[in-house]
């Protein structure tokens, strides 16, 4: 990797397969998938969530997990299948949608998500910048349209809400430079993701920070 | 107006008057907080003794981030990240829409409202939490 800070698209690819690695080991629940055309792939989550901020634990797919405990950590809400699908006026399920993926452009990792309803209503611009956390909302409110964006997934070709990539670059310097001056390797993907993830309410696990220096 | 930087991170009064110095932990303390008495008994006004407990955080500076005059402080355990980023944003005067972030491990970001205490346990060595925090545009 050159000294500037771009990212490469095959580090993309291999921090993205470290990631998910450890996203395996504790079932949070990312997977890469490539499209049938072209050797281009990105990573994948899907996560559910009760819309007064309970997270749901459905089977096959991702949880939150506040702390650094091993995976074998029972989750706080086991629910069953049927409370799940039982959305009653007072709570509404709401389907996450997550990706990463590599732009070539910015030479950085972008992501791309979308939120629905079950019943398949999409989440709207206004709906996502409402659900944007209280500690970024002074500054999604200054620059809205340069913060999140609605695009077409260069993949899929459906529209997908974006984090726009162009300062990546400008906050991961510091943290990179940092880390090499200590000879620590760190995965650009987990660091890039835990910086940007909770804008978009996707929280890493804390596990992750100690895989990620544990790959040396 | 702005308070004099203590040892001890500005909190709403709570009588938190015991993390005077940054010696309050003990050092290799990362169990979480002795068995405290069952029952509080009703009618207690203060909290239960752990959530008093403070712990020790030690800040540093990342890339052209200001650096802070007072870098230990003892925090609450529950405080969230969120609230120590309000905190150092206050104390560097920076403004609303500059973004800073905080790191454990140097490479990683917590997410704002994860509590303290938890990443001490989980990161914490010496009897302290090293965090790094970074001031930048983050989007846009």
């Amino acid at each position: 990797m050159e000294e500037d800070e771009f990212l490469g698209e095959k580090t993309f690819q291999h921090y993205c397969a470290e990631f998910i690695k450890h996203s395996q080991q504790i079932g949070d629940g990312w997977e890469w998938r490539t499209s049938k055309d072209c050797s281009d792939g990105y990573m994948c989550k899907i996560h559910f969530q009760i819309k007064n901020g309970t997270v749901v634990s459905y089977p096959g797919t991702s949880t939150h997990v506040q702390t650094c405990l091993p995976m074998e950590e029972a989750l706080e809400l086991p629910l069953d299948d049927s409370e799940v699908t039982e959305a009653t006026a007072a709570t509404e399920v709401i389907k996450y949608e997550y990706h990463v993926l590599y732009s070539c452009s910015y030479q950085v990792p972008v992501l791309y998500f979308r939120a629905s309803f079950l019943d398949g209503r999409p989440f709207s611009l206004k709906d996502i910048w409402e659900g944007v956390h209280e500690c970024y909302k002074t500054r999604l409110q200054q620059g809205p349209w340069d913060t999140i964006t609605q695009q077409e997934h260069p993949i899929l070709g459906q529209p997908f809400f974006v984090l726009h990539p162009c300062k990546t670059n400008e906050f991961m310097t510091p943290v990179l430079k940092n880390s090499r001056k200590i000879n620590r390797n760190v995965n650009y993907i987990t660091s890039w993701l835990s910086i940007v993830g909770p804008v978009v309410g996707l929280n890493l696990p804390l596990s992750y920070a100690r895989a990620a220096s544990q790959n040396e | 107006m702005a308070e004099q930087p203590e040892a001890v991170l500005p909190l709403p009064p709570s009588g938190a008057a015991d993390g005077e110095g940054p010696t309050d932990v003990s050092p290799g303390t990362a169990t979480p907080e002795p068995p405290s008495s069952a029952a509080v008994s009703p009618g207690t006004e203060e909290p239960a003794g752990d959530t008093k407990k403070k712990i020790d955080i030690l800040l540093k500076a990342v890339g052209d981030t200001p650096i802070m005059k007072t870098k230990k402080w003892a925090v609450e355990r529950t405080r969230t990240i969120q609230g120590l980023i309000d905190f150092i944003k206050k104390f560097l005067k920076l403004v609303a829409s500059e973004q800073l972030f905080i790191y454990v491990n140097q490479s990683f970001a917590p997410s704002p409202d994860q509590e303290v205490g938890t990443l001490y346990e989980c990161f914490g060595s010496d009897g302290k939490l090293v965090l790094h925090y970074c001031k930048s545009q983050a989007w846009g």
